[in-house]
């Protein structure tokens, strides 16, 4: 008999090293000294995630003119009312201290005014310059200091291991572990957790243009949907307008540059090389990133467009050394990659960026399943239908450091080892294993083919026609990946298989953004519905529930629960 | 000269092992990562590397191209295809996983011994420092704090090679940033931690750190720093 797993306990289990895992790693082991903890991430420690990749920076409320009030609301205003209104306050009141406790206890330095006072930049959406950053590259400042930390501490990593699937007690009342395979070894281990966190990010990695690291193909949304919890809000798909492109064959195709550029007086051009955002909204390429992105899609979809499929932004209209200094990051990718930024028109496609939706959970992070709690953007309810820039980061390290605080304090009377159902870790065994089962196909066109589907039918522009299309393509696609299998040759760092499990996580989180959409039969924030393309009235507000039962989707919706403030109010005096 | 196809050598196995050649159709906008990634999607589904970000932003991706360390995510085919080939190995001076992955355990591990983690006096209840960005200290650490530890100043590195307990440039870079962060307390363990000849004595000044780094960074300055401080804290007995 071969045995199918081995088996190990620790009394907290992370899943994901970005600013939510490596922030409550820090959190839990503070309060709780003598838990032994783990941190589990796909990649290497410090290097996975998006928290790492922020450019803009981190919202929150430091200065004297400015309020916790001001940017609670901004932050549902920009979310269009469909934000959880608990969640949304916990992350205004918080980041203030997160960002001090960055500062003063792990050494992150941000930007200083000449005064030795810090800095905060101006972001779109937003009715105060409250942006904490440092240059256009906050993300490697935040993740490298905690990660030192996390060094320090000594923190048991599980690095290069992916989390297979969540596994509850045998009894069904909690969470009991989570089935986990080392990379490397391609072996498998039940780790026993006390309490487990969901902090793998979530992800828009489906989409022909994306913007996350490609580690990143909604994992831990499509675990907590197989385990029986609700995703919420799950249409909303933010796109950042430019992305670049440069072909199917390179992975920087989708990869930012930054929003910055547009501020700064970069002008958008189609393929005839003419300006176009002035016909679409007075800012023309000022205007937000939702207004631009669909401006940007319309252009395409009249088949204005390069040699690539995308448009341009040029810079080549304004004083070159400026832009050198200004943008020296963007600069240097664009021309390492072959583009000149400065004096060159650059092509460019707006990329799917964000997920604000994800998990239920509550503002201490806890979710409905005993013992699992979740942060980051494997989360929803915080942003509503749009996220704010700079409120990405906040959200990951606010609700990061919370879940740590909380997961210590529950641990005393609540932490117990609860016996695993293992007839359902050998069955997520089975399936992960089922690819080694299965002969032919080609899993590259699969991938390629469930990009164009989302990108053309549950992207920027939907109505009920494409989202039935789109429906119908990604269960085919589903039906091809179960034909399609990996050769059983030596299991170590099998990237393949890796590549065919990340594509079952994608179809799965597609079909539920799909059915998403299709319910909400409106108009807000992220989500354009062309056969609906008006608001339906804020008071009514309702949000999306999806949950999976018998291998099915079905969407409920809720309503919204204004106990902080209602549409039409405002909390600010002046 | 741009050929439609390139011949690609690359390292296959662990310690032990051989290279393979895989023939890559040429397109226009190319990194080695896509390269990579075109031999395991379309030829040798067995092919195992490491990469995150795409952009030059996380070093995972780093390998050995045609002799050289490089980030391979922002490393364009036409600035390292010599006549029309490449040759790809593992990052040197680190544990070979399979194929171009590493184990960089080895590399954080150091960092951490040469104290490469703030250590502050304040907490998240009291406001900032205000710290002049003009400060000349504060523009000591700024110069070196943008590194994301792709590891390649280590793989490039003559003595880690010759003494396997070296710290290397990496984490006495970050050591010379807080040494010069007005708000961190743990100068004098730093020093410490970083004296002798495996730490800044050991460096031979040969700057492969500094001519290899993808940030620019200049790790050999750092470490001269480190020398200098360490000098005048010897001096003065602190050390002992």
């Amino acid at each position: 008999m071969t045995i199918e797993f081995e088996q190990s306990q620790t009394d907290v289990l992370i899943l994901g090293a970005g600013g939510a895992g490596l922030f409550a790693a820090l959190h839990a082991s503070t309060l709780a000294p003598d838990a032994h903890i783990t941190i589990a991430v796909k990649g290497l420690l410090g290097k996975c995630g998006c928290t790492r990749m922020v450019q803009g920076g981190f919202n929150a409320a430091m200065a004297a003119e400015d309020s916790i009030e001001r940017h609670f609301m901004d932050t549902i205003e920009g979310g269009k009312w469909l934000n959880n209104q608990d969640l949304a306050w916990t992350l205004v009141n918080e980041a203030p201290r997160r960002i001090r406790e960055l500062e003063n206890e792990l050494g992150c330095f941000f930007d200083r005014n000449p005064d030795g006072s810090l800095h905060q930049k101006a972001f779109a959406g937003q009715t105060f310059d409250r942006t904490v950053h440092k240059g256009d590259l906050t993300g490697i400042e935040i993740i490298n200091r905690l990660a030192e930390q996390v060094w320090k501490r000594g923190i048991h990593r599980l690095e290069d291991h992916r989390a297979v699937e969540l596994i509850r007690s045998k009894d069904g009342s909690g969470l009991a572990g989570v089935l986990m395979m080392d990379m490397r070894t391609g072996k498998f281990r039940l780790v026993q957790a006390k309490a487990v966190l969901l902090a793998t990010g979530g992800g828009p990695t489906m989409y022909k243009y994306h913007t996350p690291s490609g580690d990143k193909s909604c994992d831990g949304m499509a675990m907590a949907l197989r385990a029986g919890l609700p995703l919420r809000d799950m249409e909303m798909v933010q796109f950042h307008p430019t992305g670049l492109i440069a072909g199917p064959g390179t992975r920087i195709t989708g990869t930012i540059i930054e929003e910055g550029l547009r501020g700064y007086g970069g002008h958008l051009l189609g393929g005839d090389k003419q300006r176009f955002m002035a016909t679409y909204d007075d800012r023309a390429e000022r205007a937000t990133r939702d207004i631009v992105s669909r401006a940007m899609y319309s252009e395409m979809r009249k088949g204005n467009i390069g040699p690539n499929g995308g448009l341009y932004i040029t810079m080549k209209h304004l004083d070159a050394k400026e832009v050198r200094t200004r943008f020296k990051g963007m600069v240097q990718r664009c021309h390492d990659c072959g583009f000149d930024l400065v004096a060159g028109d650059v092509e460019v496609v707006p990329t799917a960026h964000y997920m604000m939706g994800g998990v239920e959970f509550a503002s201490d992070c806890q979710t409905e399943l005993p013992g699992l709690f979740a942060a980051g953007e494997d989360t929803g309810g915080v942003h509503g239908a749009n996220r704010l820039g700079g409120n990405g980061v906040a959200n990951s390290t606010v609700f990061g450091g919370i879940a740590g605080d909380a997961i210590a304090r529950w641990l005393p009377d609540h932490g117990v080892f609860r016996e695993p159902d293992l007839d359902a870790a050998k069955a997520a065994v089975a399936a992960t294993q089922y690819p080694f089962r299965i002969e032919g196909g080609h899993m590259p066109a699969i991938r390629e083919k469930l990009y164009d589907v989302m990108w053309e039918d549950a992207g920027i522009l939907r109505d009920a026609g494409s989202l039935a299309r789109a429906r119908a393509a990604v269960d085919d696609l589903h039906g091809e990946l179960m034909r399609t299998g990996i050769a059983d040759d030596n299991r170590a760092y099998n990237l393949s298989w890796h590549d065919w499990l990340n594509l079952e996580s994608q179809i799965l989180i597609s079909k539920v953004v799909i059915e998403a959409a299709l319910v909400r039969d409106d108009s807000r924030g992220a989500h354009f519905r062309e056969d609906f393309p008006e608001t339906r009235d804020l008071e009514t507000s309702r949000y999306t529930k999806a949950t999976l039962a018998d291998k099915a989707i079905s969407i409920t919706t809720e309503p919204v629960i204004f106990n902080r403030i209602k549409p039409g109010e405002t909390l600010l005096s002046d | 000269m741009q050929t439609d196809q390139i011949s690609v050598s690359i390292w296959r196995g662990g310690e032990d092992g051989k290279y393979q050649t895989y023939r890559v159709p040429r397109l226009e906008s190319q990194t080695v990562l896509d390269v990579v990634t075109y031999i395991q999607r379309e030829l040798d589904p067995s092919l195992s590397y490491r990469f995150a970000c795409r952009v030059g932003v996380c070093g995972s991706c780093a390998m050995t191209v045609n002799g050289k360390a490089r980030w391979t995510c922002r490393t364009h085919v036409s600035r390292v295809a010599d006549g029309g080939a490449i040759t790809l190995a593992p990052l040197r001076n680190l544990p070979v996983v399979k194929d171009l992955v590493v184990d960089m355990a080895v590399f954080f591990d150091k960092w951490e011994k040469a104290l490469g983690s703030f250590v502050g006096d304040q907490t998240r209840d009291q406001a900032l420092a205000a710290v002049s960005p003009a400060d000349p200290r504060r523009r000591e650490a700024s110069a070196g704090i943008e590194c994301i530890g792709c590891g390649i100043c280590y793989a490039t590195c003559d003595v880690v090679d010759w003494n396997k307990d070296y710290l290397g440039p990496a984490a006495m870079n970050r050591a010379w940033t807080l040494i010069n962060d007005a708000r961190d307390v743990a100068r004098l363990p730093r020093l410490q931690a970083i004296a002798g000849d495996n730490g800044c004595l050991g460096c031979h000044s040969q700057q492969g750190c500094v001519e290899r780094c993808p940030k620019s960074l200049n790790p050999t300055v750092a470490i001269a720093g480190l020398k200098r401080e360490s000098m005048k804290a010897a001096l003065k007995g602190e050390l002992s």
